[in-house]
């Protein structure tokens, strides 16, 4: 049992430290792959940026990671995602634990000093690093020293769908209809997409240095292990809804509960095969739509419910 | 405490090229540290002989890595600026303010007998006003204070306790005597940093703290918790207690989190309350949760806006309603400020001889109440030498510092003293006490006060601590953090009768 202002807030704030983690790989990878003269660099920033927003031709790339870390005006930028999220991680001080506030705080405060531009100009990649970094010492944090009940796994929640969706948005860009006709397939851009999606090394350990955007597609969308494949993702959004829908009586939670079950089965039963032969498109936005379901019904199973139903008679 | 102003300057002296503790140099007022002749107090032996231990480095890097450990606890309050908005600390001093255990049981006892005595008259007021039929305090001047709610008239409260968190502001004048200055039985704040601070001092003088036998103050969260719990109706045997704050733009929000989280106590906003049939319930995942006892950080013209203020939204609508069926304990009550008045602090040693038959332990600052013509004359014959509040106001506003203030500011406010006296009161200006403190690399002495928190559900009690403020301007006698004043831990130390065990038990 706890507020439904706090677990709506324990929410967003996984939303938006998966965000921020997702957006600065993004840039480290596009940076990266900016220093190769190989001439993939503006497919390679295409793909991040159709996996996180407009494109803006005329930009170097390390503008455009410029301001898709520290751009205060952009919406979707990390400094912004951060801020959010610690915002929200303030709405709900008293539910988290110290350690795990610390730290988020502490990346608060490194992204938004005065020296924080200073620091991105002079080392860009070795700052995106710590951010990660950072960001993953908080998730452990959370995992270490939180109390795996109701709050963690609205947190968890937060973390998995918006990793879901992320994950499917990338595909999206990188093979989907978003690729406009002209899916990745030059070696280096995939292994940017596989870095993107932090899936490199356990790409390879399953399928060898043999990549293959048929390969990476049931990597990133069927595989049952990796922890950013959506399969993974969404066994958890399944698993937590479950949880906790066993917290309390709600019978609305049925709904989020369901939805998460239909999707979760989806692509464990997925036929690969047709998958390739019609393109990932269909799937993936379908993934993006049930996604989209699910939200609104844990708003509205947990958060926005309506009062009628529950005042005493 | 906004009401001093900046009355005396400490002798200049060029403080860098010496030992931080040699250029010490207390001025007039009483020192905590040092005697009139220099010599350093007994209970301050201990810490004078470790800082004198430390350079000037040391102890600046010991300075950074408490205002860094604040930071990062997010102990801040935000300054808004044009474009970003950045956080700063509230400025906390690395010396702990020592407290001998013999002053203290003074302290403690004085202030359970006061806030004895203000429950009593609260109890009276909102009850059958014998107190106001006896003529002891004018009834005018009671039931005009803008802190009387009238709608608390004839409820029921549970021990009588209307102030259950009550945070004085005392002051040591120039004799070393401890006088109350304040009574905060609203929503007084700053029990956080007292809490705070205590970390704090423990990481900067481990040595020192463990030698000194300092009473612990860590039980103040769950002793608050069973103080509330303690008001919740007996037939309610596991009572749902929840922490109202106004939300995460309220400055005192660190704190509101802080002891919720303390307490285990969930944190409310208006928003998530719904008060159905007069049951008062939280809106949780799992439908509504009946809610028992509400610790109030939220001013009493906001709680409702169906009872009191109609543009406020912090509240819950219909919250009085329940609270006047006697089906949700608010704390502290509504109505509780009538008793911390600025114009009703000049009756309270009457109200303790009155209710208690007991002559009061610690006493007030002398008071002149302008309604009485007597006294009125007397504050226009000595503008220049009091301090001069209006009643209603606070922080600082509606004042004159006599000493301060030009000839014509003070014939100015004589003319509004005439057209309106019961509006003021005036108190002469007192030097409040030196404290060691570090200032730019160097220990120079700045005024502190003293806020401790008392208690009162079924029983009261006194923390065996409390924040002390400091006026971090020199000579500055104004401690409040809106204009440039800090704090301090502070340290009150064991007696021979205290054990560590009974450190943090009620006397």
């Amino acid at each position: 049992m706890m507020l439904a202002r706090v677990a709506d807030s324990l929410y967003w704030m996984g939303r938006y430290i998966e965000r921020a983690e997702h957006v600065s790989r993004l840039s480290d990878v596009m940076l990266t792959a900016s220093l190769d003269a190989t001439g993939d660099a503006p497919r390679a920033a295409r793909t991040a940026l159709g996996a996180s927003e407009d494109i803006d031709e005329g930009k170097t790339a390390v503008d455009v990671a410029l301001s898709l870390i520290l751009d205060r005006e952009d919406p979707g930028s990390v400094i912004v995602s951060v801020a959010r999220a610690r915002e929200n991680a303030r709405q709900v001080r008293d539910q988290i634990t110290s350690e795990t506030w610390e730290r988020l705080n502490l990346l608060f405060l490194r992204i938004t000093s005065p020296d924080a531009k200073r620091q991105f100009d002079q080392r860009a990649v070795t700052y995106l690093h710590e951010v990660i970094s950072d960001l993953h010492l908080f998730k452990g944090a959370v995992d270490s020293t939180m109390s795996h009940g109701e709050g963690w796994r609205f947190l968890m929640l937060g973390i998995y769908l918006e990793r879901a969706q992320l994950i499917a948005r990338l595909l999206d860009a990188s093979f989907g209809e978003a690729a406009q006709g002209s899916p990745l397939s030059d070696h280096l851009s995939q292994m940017g997409l596989l870095r993107m999606a932090c899936a490199l090394e356990p790409y390879l350990r399953v399928y060898t240095a043999d990549i293959q955007p048929r390969l990476i597609q049931e990597f990133l969308l069927f595989n049952e292990d990796f922890p950013r494949s959506i399969r993974f993702s969404t066994a958890r959004i399944e698993e937590h809804l479950r949880a906790l829908a066993g917290h309390g009586n709600v019978q609305a939670s049925g709904t989020p509960e369901r939805l998460a079950g239909r999707l979760s089965s989806r692509l464990r039963f997925a036929d690969l095969e047709e998958t390739a032969s019609s393109g990932a498109g269909g799937l993936l936005a379908t993934i993006s739509q049930d996604c989209g379901r699910i939200h609104e019904a844990i708003y509205g199973a947990f958060v926005a419910y309506p009062l009628e139903q529950h005042l005493p008679t | 405490m906004a009401c001093l102003g900046d009355l005396r300057r400490v002798d200049d002296h060029d403080p860098l090229d010496r030992p931080p503790s040699a250029a010490y140099r207390p001025g007039v007022a009483y020192d905590e540290m040092y005697d009139k002749d220099a010599g350093v107090r007994a209970h301050y032996a201990a810490l004078q002989s470790r800082i004198s231990t430390l350079g000037a480095g040391e102890l600046a890097d010991r300075q950074r890595t408490l205002e860094q450990s604040f930071l990062l606890q997010g102990i801040t309050f935000t300054v808004y600026g044009a474009e970003t908005s950045t956080e700063q600390i509230i400025p906390t001093d690395l010396f702990p303010r020592i407290i001998p255990a013999a002053e203290w049981a003074k302290i403690e006892a004085g202030l359970a007998q006061r806030l004895q005595a203000l429950n009593l008259f609260l109890a009276d007021i909102y009850g059958d006003q014998i107190i106001l039929k006896d003529g002891v305090v004018p009834r005018d001047l009671v039931l005009g204070a803008p802190a009387y709610r009238r709608e608390m008239q004839g409820l029921y409260v549970p021990h009588k306790a209307y102030a259950n968190v009550c945070g004085s502001d005392l002051i040591r004048n120039e004799a070393g005597e401890f006088v109350v200055l304040e009574d905060n039985l609203r929503v007084p704040s700053g029990v956080s940093y007292m809490l705070a601070n205590r970390d704090a001092a423990k990481r900067t003088f481990p040595g020192t703290y463990r030698t000194s036998g300092v009473r612990s103050i860590e039980r103040y969260p769950d002793m608050l918790l069973a103080t509330l719990k303690s008001l919740a109706a007996e037939w309610r045997p596991n009572p749902q207690v929840v922490v109202l704050t106004p939300g995460v733009y309220n400055s005192a929000y660190y704190e509101h989190a802080y002891l919720a989280r303390l307490m285990g106590a969930p944190l409310v906003e208006g928003r998530d309350l719904v008060v159905h049939d007069n049951l008062v319930y939280m809106r949780t995942t799992v439908g509504l949760k009946r809610v028992d006892v509400i610790y109030r950080r939220v001013d009493d013209d906001y709680i409702d806006h169906l009872t009191f203020r109609r543009d406020s939204a912090l509240g819950a609508a219909g919250l009085f309603n329940a609270y006047r069926a006697g089906n949700v304990v608010i704390a502290n009550a509504p109505g509780a400020g009538v008793a911390d008045d600025k114009a009703v602090y000049a009756y309270v040693p009457e109200i303790i001889r009155y209710y208690l038959d007991q002559e009061p332990i610690l006493s007030n600052v002398e008071t002149y109440l302008c309604r009485e013509p007597k006294q009125l004359g007397y504050v226009l014959d000595n503008l220049d030498k009091l301090v001069v509040k209006a009643v209603g106001a606070s922080g600082g506003y509606g004042m004159l510092v006599g000493p301060h203030a030009s000839a014509q500011e003070r014939s100015d406010f004589a003319q509004q003293l005439k057209a309106d006296p019961s509006n003021y009161i005036a108190q002469p200006t007192i030097q409040l006490s030196t404290a060691p403190c570090l200032v730019d690399g160097a220990i120079e002495p700045r005024h502190v006060d003293l806020r401790p928190f008392i208690l009162c559900g079924d029983k009261i009690v006194v923390t065996p601590g409390a924040l002390t403020r400091v006026a971090l301007k020199r000579g500055s006698l104004v401690v409040n953090s809106s204009q440039g004043g800090g704090s301090k831990d502070t340290w009150v130390l064991m007696g021979e009768n205290d054990t560590a065990a009974a450190g943090d038990q009620p006397a």
